[in-house]
């Protein structure tokens, strides 16, 4: 029987084919949107777990606050409060690390091009700065390599907004009447919090050479194993708080509960999207039930009919909502399809706009989960939205067959 | 002894309400037995198809009983008509009421289907019964494909798909012409010839003096016409 009702659903959607294709694309439109904005988020997410968990062996500790704020981005600085040599050398003493390395903050009168201004220094070993600003893109020029001697990278903003002229790559800066060679510039940050626009990063060594200071703002440490990281952070925290005599003087943040924090966002993220999404998924469920309403009164004789050969209120139920789930089911598959090139479309526009923001590409992932998403939501939809045009026809009466026009 | 297939206990039907209240049909008293073939006659306006809407089970009279095979269908649910409906009555329209979307042997299936036939045995009755009304070569057109005559052949099939006890007729030759209309009218006399009962409306006095009874409707009331 259900058979028959779906080959009577066919032949009345086949009967009305610009009409329910033009339905049909109101839902795959829906799903398009949802499986391409899935995509990018699922894409999003990947691409930044990938990235934070190379890095899983990595503890920062920093003094105070939080390590958000200054990771990634970099700004260093601020702080007034330094780490000691001694906990440094309590760091080192704690089994399980592999080693440690500093970033050190300061500040220093530079001098372009005529114009003199006071900027903030970075300086750290060189193998850190490239697995910390890894992720960041380079608008021009090139990574410090080991043993570079005055040689600096800058920000977007030192070079292009700080100084009367714009700085080049192999452009001469003075700190203090010192002179300093760009290697490269990073590219523009803007929006991404705390950023490293302002930054100026140089080897721990230079640092030290050009301001005499050794203000250790923040600890790089590495471990040998990652299922450790959480138990040395907290001894770390412990150690150096009990040199301080202060129960929040340090924060030892692992790679792992970042990733946890950058997970949840985008979570997030991909929740309000799909949201978002929905909304054009409603439209079309309304869409739906309105070609439904309108197929139901058109057909009021067909159904008298049919009730009057012997149909029962449930095979014209079924024959409607089957007719609904037709609609949906085969726009939502439509709508994945869609949803595969215009995912790829999406990623491509949103790459050119920020390609100068980000190194890493966005790459839609689309996972199964999704798909089969996709698919339960739009014979959901189907359902729903012919529940009441179907309940209607099947309250009509056997006599509507032989009413007077 | 014949059973009686449809018997009518005093059922009235009024269409609106007080003032404007229509008796279409007043206390009428039938019995219908096996084998029985009937023409229904009387002017427009004067209950005839009031009253096989009724006997159809289409409609609920607003008064009286119908006993259909001795079953009270008055008491019936939805469910419980429309098993009535695709068990016991062949329906024949005025205007064929096919199903645009479906060609003539699928029509004929259709009755079936909702039936529970399996798809088989539809298939091979649906195809002799197609037959037997002459449209072997029309068996994949459309109603639209089809003259009136044609449609109306597809009717009766569909009506005799599911072996009903009794088939209604309201007016099946009003929309074509006589030579199709004679046509029809031979074929439902070799159905009552095989022991269906028919009950046929019908303008046509010709087509009316063939039955074995009449029944004149005039303002409602049913009286039986002796020949
Ligand atoms: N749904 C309805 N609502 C109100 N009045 C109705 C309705 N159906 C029929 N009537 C009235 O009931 C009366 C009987 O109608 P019916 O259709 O039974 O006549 P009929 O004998 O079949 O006429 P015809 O030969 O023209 O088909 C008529 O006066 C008609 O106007
Ligand atoms: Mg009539």
């Amino acid at each position: 029987m259900l058979k028959d009702h779906v080959k009577l659903a066919v032949k009345n959607l086949r009967h009305r084919m610009s009409r329910s294709l033009l339905t049909l694309l109101g839902i795959a439109i829906g799903i398009m949107a949802i499986i391409s904005l899935m995509a990018l988020g699922e894409g999003m997410q990947q691409a930044v777990t990938g990235e934070l968990s190379s890095l899983s062996d990595v503890i920062i500790v920093s003094t105070g606050g939080d390590i958000m704020s200054s990771f990634g981005g970099g700004g260093g600085g601020s702080t007034s409060e330094y780490f000691t040599e001694r906990d440094i050398a309590d760091i080192e003493r704690i089994q399980g690390v592999k080693d440690v390395s500093t970033q050190l903050s300061g500040s220093a009168l530079a001098e372009y091009n005529g114009k003199a201004t006071i900027v903030a220094l970075t300086g750290m070993d060189i193998e850190v700065m490239r697995l910390q600003y890894a992720s960041q893109s380079l608008h021009a020029g090139a990574f410090l390599n080991d043993g570079d001697q005055n040689k600096i990278m800058i920000g977007y903003g030192i070079a292009h907004d700080t100084f009367d002229a714009d700085i080049p790559v192999g452009g001469r800066i003075k700190f203090n009447g010192e002179k300093f060679f760009v290697t490269g510039i990073f590219g523009k940050q803007g929006m991404g919090g705390v950023s490293s626009d302002s930054i100026v990063l140089m080897s721990t060594r230079d640092f030290k050479a050009l301001t005499g200071q050794n203000n250790m703002s923040m600890v790089y440490l590495r471990v040998f194993n990652v299922n450790d990281a959480e138990s040395i952070a907290l001894n770390i925290e412990e150690a150096i708080n009990e040199n301080h005599g202060r129960k929040d003087f340090a924060t030892a943040t692992t790679m792992t509960s970042i990733l946890e924090t950058v997970q949840t966002i985008l979570t997030l993220v991909q929740l309000v999207l799909i949201a978002i999404a929905s909304i054009a998924l409603v439209v079309a469920s309304i869409g739906i039930m309105n070609t439904m309403m309108t197929s139901v009164m058109e057909r009021t004789r067909e159904i008298g009919i049919m009730k009057a050969i012997g149909a029962t209120n449930k095979d014209i139920m079924s024959i409607f909502i089957i007719e609904g789930m037709l609609v949906s089911t085969i726009g939502g598959i439509f709508g994945i399809i869609m949803g595969v090139f215009g995912s790829q479309a999406l990623s491509l526009i949103l790459s050119s706009f920020f390609s100068s923001m980000s190194g890493t590409q966005l790459v839609p992932i689309i996972t199964l989960m999704s798909v089969v998403l996709a698919v339960a939501v739009s014979l959901i939809v189907g359902v729903l939205s012919s529940l009441y045009p179907a309940w209607k026809a099947a309250r009509m009466s056997p006599i509507e067959a032989v009413r007077y026009e | 002894m014949i059973k009686d297939v449809i018997v009518t206990q005093n059922i009235s039907k009024t269409y609106g309400k007080p003032p404007l209240q229509v008796y279409a049909l007043r206390e009428t008293n039938l019995r219908i037995k096996q084998g029985d073939y009937i023409a229904i006659i009387g002017p427009s306006g004067s209950g005839k198809s009031t009253l096989m809407n009724l006997l159809g089970c289409l409609d609920k009279p607003t008064d009286g009983n119908i006993l259909i095979e001795d079953m009270d269908v008055s008491t019936l649910n939805e469910n419980k008509l429309a098993q009535i409906r695709r068990e016991k009555i062949g329906f024949i329209f005025q205007k064929y009421n096919l199903i645009p979307t479906l060609n003539a042997l699928e029509n004929v299936e259709l009755a079936m289907g909702f039936a529970g036939v399996d798809t088989k045995t539809r298939t091979e009755r649906a195809k002799q019964l197609l037959e037997m009304v002459d449209l072997t070569k029309r068996i994949t057109h459309k109603p639209s494909e089809m003259s009136g005559g044609e449609q109306q052949r597809v009717a009766i099939a569909r009506a005799l798909a599911n072996n009903p006890s009794i088939i209604l007729a309201d007016e099946p030759t009003g929309n074509v012409d006589s030579k199709s209309g004679d046509n029809i009218m031979r074929i439902l006399e070799d159905v009552n010839k095989k022991g269906e009962t028919i009950i046929v409306v019908t303008h046509n006095m010709a087509i009316a003096q063939r039955a074995k009874r009449i029944l004149r409707i005039q303002d409602g009331e049913v009286r039986e016409e002796h020949a």
